[in-house]
């Protein structure tokens, strides 16, 4: 490393901890909230710490009583759980073929293009064509429905990333293959998939990211405990008369806990998804 | 029966056609080297040939069996890339056995013959690695036993020596010819290093612009250069090419008083064209001694450049520059005048306006 004087030292940690606590300050009051008694939460000036630690909250949410808000809770969790996955799986397996066609045939690149440009509509310009589609196939407040949606928002997001994940792998690696003797799903299977791994890994956690986060969709389309997901019955909390902050808070801090725990699983493939174009053939 | 032969091979791209008729045929165990500088098509050939590109026009024979349409993995061929081409997720044992995993080769046998490879490269100790562990030269040889191990009957190298360093380069470059000498087998190799071709090869084809410039062996590209082209290509310094007209069975140099009389066997071909281009390989030249009687030409030297084996010596006779190789301990001063002398048979006659040789 370089020499770098004292006070640049200062200033490069102090930026560091700025950002630090500019991602963290959020989550941080979201889980204090959480914990948060009543009256720390509504007290004037405000209690940044609570006087009382209240962990009930939490009780409440994966409590499984019939028709409590717990149930609501936790059967939305299943929802977001199931099309969210099921997306993202659909996604991959409508992007690993497709981007890897883009890849290796720049000349039908051009249809590529075209499906990102139907990104560029705002959702609330399809949501009633895709209302009125889902209902005609009966798909209306239904898991499968809903991750059907969420295919033609993420297929195109994932196509995108494996092609420049795939791209990033030399042909002539491929050729090898092939006059080596392997047909072309022993090639795929056996050299480019292992090789794009990673990149694979980023795509599936961001798509996944994408679907738990969704709102819009699954706020138009889901009506019931069937299919309604976390963003949903999140707001749903806020809807009744009287809101309560703190369970908001805690809904929050539990909706967070799932994509960490696959974040945290996939970190190495991460890590090394964002740095594979430094990697040597 | 021939092992490799291309008949009337074109290829096109758009309105750009990159090969214009390639006609070759191969006799086993030869060594074939495509030489030429980049985007004269030799790549390109060499691809068609693998089966990883389609020919617009033309055919491909391997054993006297067309292959045209055949995927490269029926062709019974192997190939070694510039990028050496190895698979990353595999260790090189598994890399190099690959083929034969890919043919259903038993794993016993396999093992055997990855092995038996490996030996002949001396790469035994590194069948447990992964390529990323491995140097550049090292990974070239793992993808030379990747080839070898198969026993094709053509094997195909793309510029395989291009991405390592010079002394290396040297190495491998020996290494490669005594495989072949070993071995026997019918290989192509294209290059645009005159010197990998002139080394390796049983015969050279010069490409330039998608066409075949002179197919010879390396002896008659050196010494009897079909083109202008050719001529220039092969050969470190460079040949000298000095614009002269013909008049009276001597050849005037342009821009300079000195003429060289063209021996006799010339004299008659190049009396029919009146301009042309005489050419002197750097090392034909010699320092004239007082009172030499033989071929002379005079030039004033202009930079005197020591390699170590040799001395280059640049001057310009007229407007045109002479290149000499010359013995290291040659006394020549810069700013002089020289006298050079040369054989009559060193001289190469090329047609200015054709670029063949008289």
């Amino acid at each position: 490393m370089e020499r770098r004087s004292l006070t640049a030292a200062i200033l490069v940690h102090l930026a560091a901890l700025l950002l630090l606590v500019v991602i963290l300050a959020p989550v941080v009051w979201l889980f204090v909230m959480s914990i948060s008694s009543t009256p720390d939460l509504i007290a004037k000036p405000l209690h940044w710490w609570p006087e009382t630690v209240d962990l009930s909250r939490y009780g409440v949410l994966l409590s499984s009583a019939v028709n409590s808000a717990g149930q609501a809770f936790v059967a939305s969790l299943f929802n977001s759980l199931k099309v969210a996955g099921m997306a993202t799986v659909a996604a991959l397996i409508v992007a690993i073929p497709s981007a890897w066609a883009v890849s290796r045939t720049p000349a039908v690149g051009w249809s590529l293009y075209a499906v990102i440009a139907t990104y560029m509509l705002p959702p609330v310009a399809l949501a009633v064509p895709l209302y009125m589609a889902l209902s005609w196939i009966g798909l209306l407040n239904n898991v499968f429905g809903l991750a059907l949606v969420y295919l033609t928002i993420l297929a195109p997001f994932t196509t995108w990333l494996m092609k420049s994940g795939f791209d990033s792998i030399p042909r002539e690696i491929e050729s090898a293959a092939t006059m080596d003797g392997a047909r072309l799903d022993q090639v795929l299977r056996l050299i480019t998939l292992p090789l794009a791994a990673p990149v694979m890994a980023t795509a599936a956690l961001f798509a996944f990211l994408l679907a738990w986060d969704e709102f819009f969709y699954a706020l138009l389309f889901t009506s019931d405990q069937r299919a309604k997901t976390l963003t949903v019955a999140i707001a749903d909390l806020a809807g009744g008369r009287v809101s309560d902050y703190g369970l908001i808070a805690t809904a929050g801090v539990l909706a967070a806990l799932p994509p960490l725990v696959i974040g945290l699983f996939m970190q190495r493939a991460l890590i090394s998804g964002l740095t594979s174009g430094g990697v040597k053939g | 029966m021939s092992a490799l032969e291309l008949v009337n091979i074109r290829k096109r791209y758009g309105n750009v056609e990159t090969l214009k008729g390639i006609d070759l045929s191969l006799a086993s165990g030869e060594f074939l080297v495509l030489l030429g500088s980049s985007g004269c098509g030799k790549s390109t050939l060499l691809n068609i040939i693998a089966g990883l590109a389609e020919a617009t026009e033309g055919d491909v024979r391997i054993g006297d069996r067309s292959v045209t349409g055949v995927h490269p993995k029926n062709r019974d061929i192997a190939m070694v890339f510039q990028s050496y081409a190895l698979y990353p997720n595999m260790s090189v044992a598994r890399n190099i056995g690959f083929g034969l995993e890919m043919r259903h080769v038993p794993a016993a046998e396999r093992t055997q013959a990855v092995e038996k490879t490996a030996k002949m490269l001396q790469i035994e100790n590194l069948l447990a690695r992964k390529p990323s562990e491995l140097s550049g030269g090292q990974r070239q040889r793992v993808a030379i036993g990747r080839a070898l191990v198969r026993d094709p009957q053509i094997f195909l190298f793309d510029e395989p020596l291009s991405n390592l360093d010079a002394k290396l380069r040297m190495e491998t470059r020996t290494e490669l010819k005594r495989l072949h000498q070993m071995l026997g087998t019918t290989i192509v190799y294209v290059t645009h290093d005159q010197i990998e071709a002139m080394t390796l090869a049983t015969r050279i084809a010069v490409m330039r612009d998608g066409q075949i410039e002179q197919l010879a062996t390396p002896d008659e590209i050196y010494n009897r250069p079909a083109t202008r082209y050719v001529a220039s290509f092969v050969g470190s310094p460079p040949m000298n090419m000095l614009d002269a007209t013909v008049g009276d069975g001597t050849a005037h140099i342009a821009g300079s008083l000195s003429g060289v009389p063209l021996p006799s066997p010339l004299q008659d071909s190049a009396g029919r064209v009146r301009e042309i281009i005489v050419g002197i390989r750097p090392e034909s030249l010699a320092l004239a001694a007082a009172g030499d009687s033989g071929l002379t030409i005079e030039a004033k030297v202009e930079v005197v450049e020591l390699t170590g084996p040799e001395l280059v010596v640049t001057s310009m006779i007229g407007g045109q520059r002479l290149t000499a190789s010359l013995p290291p301990r040659s006394q020549v001063a810069v700013g002089s005048t020289q006298h050079f002398s040369f054989d009559a048979t060193a001289l190469h006659i090329f047609d200015k306006a054709t670029g063949k040789r008289i």
